[in-house]
């Protein structure tokens, strides 16, 4: 597979073990020099109480900023928080703002019901946004 | 990032349902049988009694709220005043009675089913409902706040029926005795029980970091959303001794004693919807208990209270999942115990008097401690204080003296884990030092009695040094102290965190506020520096402006937009209409002002147009001349010249001129605007009032203004007086309060 060409991409990591997967493909597949813009999604209840303080996701995602960029050695990576009550939303509009050229991401394994309670982002992903969109294979053995 | 603030999403409105949606829950609607056959028609009193003593918890948390917005809410506070002692103490002590709250609330959602079909077995139904909410919280449900809402509002709604009808129904000769056999001492005591429905409100304290303008937001809501139950709970006991007497309201006789009373008066139909709220209520208010536990738990494993391992973050569903499977188990436990409801209530209440207790003398210490970086936002008003902790903490502790003792047992097993805890795990590992020595032998310190102060957004290297000189001769007239505050906001997208700006954006913002600095003590002028980061430029600017109670802020301005939905540019249009001070705007600031005009018309703000002129001509040693231009006479008996005269000499007086210091030009010409602003072309320097009362429409509609700034090569200045608007009774109240 030919190296991606894009200037900007947004990568949205949701925890430390989709960081290290995804960044490890990514890092074969990326033209070296790419500006990666890693986000991390904080989804806010707007007003309702949140599963967990902020300042608690804030540290975690920390954590998998971390583990982006130790996997991410080399490339010019850049680390946001963004703070919402739509995920994929978020993301699309994250990416507006950094002037990326491409979103990439690995969807996260749900189940029926979860899709079901809390949508699908990966799907309000691909169908949401006006820019291309690089899935990659789910690590989690689908 | 330390002096960076962070924006803030969460108004009055909001943070208050917010308080409402966890304060209005469960307790009103197990609590009222309890309490009547303890307390009879009295018990009243006891939820006013309990009110009062969240209030003033409310006084006290508010102010270290707003000092120390973290996460953990009071057990961040004590622990962080008091030690690690205490800390671990009041840790344990909130997380253990927010598991025998929500094990009350269980077995009373138990009840309620019971009350919906009588073969439901209680203790089976609460676990099972404890057992769903823990794993629905583990796997993590987005709590919507329209959600919230709605479920606050249905439960409002549902109250008032209840009260609004009740009041009709009630018999006066069940409200007698009023009193129980006990006296007082009982109606003390039943407090203890009922304050287990007060402890919600906390959850607003722990929002502190997310609330707009905390100083004003933060302490109405609390108060607000603890006397708005208040008041409810007082009348619905009301409601419920004067329907039915104390007896059959008892546990042993009724399991969902508010639906019994409904459906004296509302029916079927009442009973039914009663029992549907409650168990929404229960629901609600347990949600709310698992999910604050966490909180604790996060906050303490900050300090290195508890083990990290307990805050591990689910890498799918984004939760505390840990911590909240170990808050379920316990919460199961006790739910399967067998201590009586009403003991679950109390040993809740107690923990939560205890902490208060400890939040209170928080207070005071860090009052006395004075730490530096302690700058809360809202303080206890300054009549109310040493009162309300001194009293407050007394309250807590009379109450916690007045429970049962087998309650008193439970909690002080509750505290000796949390002291053996300490002995044995955190004492080792804690970081956090107590102030308790700085309160006792405090550093005093001068604090500052009235300052002018104006707030100088800067923004731009090129013309920060013209901006803060001008700033500077704005404050060199006045009699009072004066002091510079230089803001930069930083500003980020929407949905981007404040706290992940770029480094880049961030030096060249502190570089800015350090040249702000150099200029600052160039001029030998008092300066402060802000640095802010936020998502809109113009709110954040605004609420620096009221956070330091400016009374003037100056900006620079690039000139006119083209752009039609913004004005003078959208930082610059919300600080021009909402920006209580005053206002000056400078287009193409100069150090080299040569010859000033102001124009000296009939506009509101022509005085202050022509202060700010005279306070530039003696900073800057230039020329001053007011202008004004009177249309040719129609009417022989007016003379123009002296109508222009006059006008000239009124303003000189508001503006407070010297005869030397300025020249006035009179002007007569048919057409007034054309003369005017060819005459202004003459001057190096142009100021001009706003016009009008609706400034920035105005200011741009009013076409000379805009003509002005559009055909001159110099500077412009642009001046708009402070807006006196009458206050609102709330907004005297807040100011009353936060009063220093």
């Amino acid at each position: 597979m030919t190296p991606v060409v894009a200037d900007t991409v947004v990568v949205p990591l949701a925890s430390e073990s989709d960081a290290r997967e995804t960044c490890a493909v990514l890092r074969e597949e990326l033209d070296p020099g790419t500006r990666v813009v890693v986000v991390h999604v904080i989804e806010k209840g707007g007003g309702g109480l949140d599963k967990a303080s902020v300042a608690q996701r804030e540290e975690t995602a920390e954590d998998v900023f971390a583990v982006a960029r130790g996997e991410l050695e080399g490339f010019d990576v850049e680390t946001r928080i963004l703070y919402d009550t739509d995920v994929a939303e978020t993301i699309t509009s994250g990416a507006d703002d950094v002037g990326a050229d491409l979103i990439v991401f690995s969807p996260r394994q749900a189940s029926r019901l979860s899709r079901l309670l809390s949508g699908d982002v990966a799907l309000d992903l691909i169908t949401g946004t006006d820019r291309p969109v690089l899935v990659l294979p789910s690590g989690e053995g689908s | 990032m330390a002096d960076q603030e962070l924006a803030r999403d969460l108004g009055f409105l909001e943070a208050y349902t917010l308080g409402l949606g966890t304060m209005i829950g469960a307790g009103i609607f197990i609590l009222p049988g309890i309490a009547a056959e303890i307390a009879g028609p009295a018990s009243s009193i006891s939820f006013a009694i309990g009110g009062t003593v969240a209030l003033l918890a409310a006084f006290s948390l508010s102010e270290l709220a707003t000092g120390m917005p973290k996460a953990g809410g009071s057990y961040y506070y004590v622990n962080h005043a008091l030690g690690s002692f205490f800390g671990s103490i009041v840790g344990w002590g909130m997380w253990g009675g927010l598991m025998f709250a929500t094990a009350f609330y269980m077995l009373g959602f138990g009840r309620y089913l019971t009350g919906l079909h009588p073969d439901a077995p209680i203790v089976a139904a609460a676990v099972a409902a404890a057992v769903l909410l823990v794993l629905i919280n583990y796997r993590g449900v987005k709590e919507t706040g329209s959600l919230q809402n709605v479920i606050v509002l249905t439960l409002v709604g549902l109250i008032l029926v209840f009260i609004a009808f009740g009041i009709g129904a009630i018999d006066t000769e069940l409200l007698t005795p009023f009193f129980p056999e006990g006296g007082w001492i009982t109606v003390a005591g039943t407090a203890g029980t009922v304050f287990v429905t007060f402890i919600g409100f906390e959850v607003i304290a722990t929002s502190a970091e997310e609330i707009k303008d905390p100083g004003r937001n933060l302490p109405l809501s609390m108060i607000a959303a603890v006397v708005t139950p208040t008041l409810f709970y007082v009348l619905v006991m009301l409601v419920s001794t004067g329907v039915l007497p104390a007896e059959a309201l008892a546990p042993d006789q009724t399991l969902v004693p508010i639906s019994l009373v409904a459906e004296q008066y509302l029916g079927e139909i009442g009973a039914t919807a009663m029992v549907v709220g409650a168990i929404l209520a229960t629901v609600s208010s347990a949600n709310a208990s698992i999910l604050s536990a966490a909180r604790v738990n996060f906050a303490m494993g900050r300090d290195k209270i508890l083990t990290e391992w307990l805050n591990d973050i689910h890498g799918r569903f984004q939760t505390p999942y840990r911590a909240i499977l170990v808050t379920g188990v316990v919460i199961v436990l006790l739910i399967v115990s067998g201590l009586p409801i009403s003991t679950l209530a109390d040993v809740a209440s107690f923990m939560y008097l205890l902490t208060y207790t400890l939040v209170h003398v928080a207070v005071i210490v860090m009052r006395r401690a004075d730490p530096t970086e302690y700058e809360p936002d809202f303080r206890i008003p300054s009549i109310l204080y040493p009162v309300v902790p001194i009293v407050g903490g007394l309250a807590c502790i009379g109450v916690m003296y007045q429970m049962r003792p087998v309650v008193q047992l439970i909690g002080g097993g509750i505290i000796l884990v949390g002291v053996v805890w300490y002995a044995f795990y955190a004492k080792e590992r804690a970081i956090s030092t107590s102030l308790v020595g700085e309160a006792i032998a405090p550093d005093e310190a001068a604090d500052g009695g009235d300052v002018y102060r104006v707030v100088v957004p800067v923004a731009n290297p090129d013309t920060e040094r013209t901006l803060l000189r001008y700033a500077a001769a704005s404050a060199a007239d006045r009699p009072e102290e004066t002091e510079l505050i230089a803001v930069n906001v930083v500003e980020v997208p929407p949905q981007t965190s404040p706290a992940q700006v770029e480094e880049d954006r961030v030096a060249r913002q502190s570089e800015l506020l350090a040249r702000a600095r150099e200029v600052a003590a160039d001029l030998d002028v008092g300066l402060r520096t802000r640095a802010v980061v936020g998502h809109d430029a113009g709110d954040n600017l605004l609420s620096v402006i009221e956070d330091e109670d400016a009374d003037h802020v100056l900006l620079g301005w690039a000139g006119p937009r083209k752009r039609s939905d913004v004005l003078f540019g959208s930082t610059i249009d919300p600080v021009l209409e909402r920006a209580p001070c005053d206002v000056t705007l400078v287009k193409d600031p100069d150090e080299d002002l040569g010859s000033i005009v102001t124009l000296a018309g009939k506009g509101p703000n022509a005085p202050v147009s022509a202060r700010r002129a005279a306070e530039l001509a003696r900073a800057f040693d230039a020329s001053l001349t007011l202008l004004n231009v009177q249309p040719t006479a129609e009417d022989v008996d007016v003379d123009p010249e002296t109508v222009g005269r006059e006008t000239v000499e009124d303003i000189v007086e508001a503006a407070d001129l010297d005869d030397e210091e300025y020249e006035p030009r009179v002007l007569v010409s048919d057409d007034v605007q054309e003369t005017l602003i060819g005459t202004t072309t003459e001057y190096d320097t142009v100021c001009v009032g706003a016009t009008g009362r609706s400034t920035v429409a105005q200011a741009l509609y009013g076409s000379i203004p805009r003509r002005i700034v559009e055909s001159a090569d110099g500077t412009v200045v642009m001046a708009r007086g402070e807006v006196r608007t009458p206050r609102t009774l709330r907004e005297a109240i807040v100011q009353r309060l936060s009063r220093r």
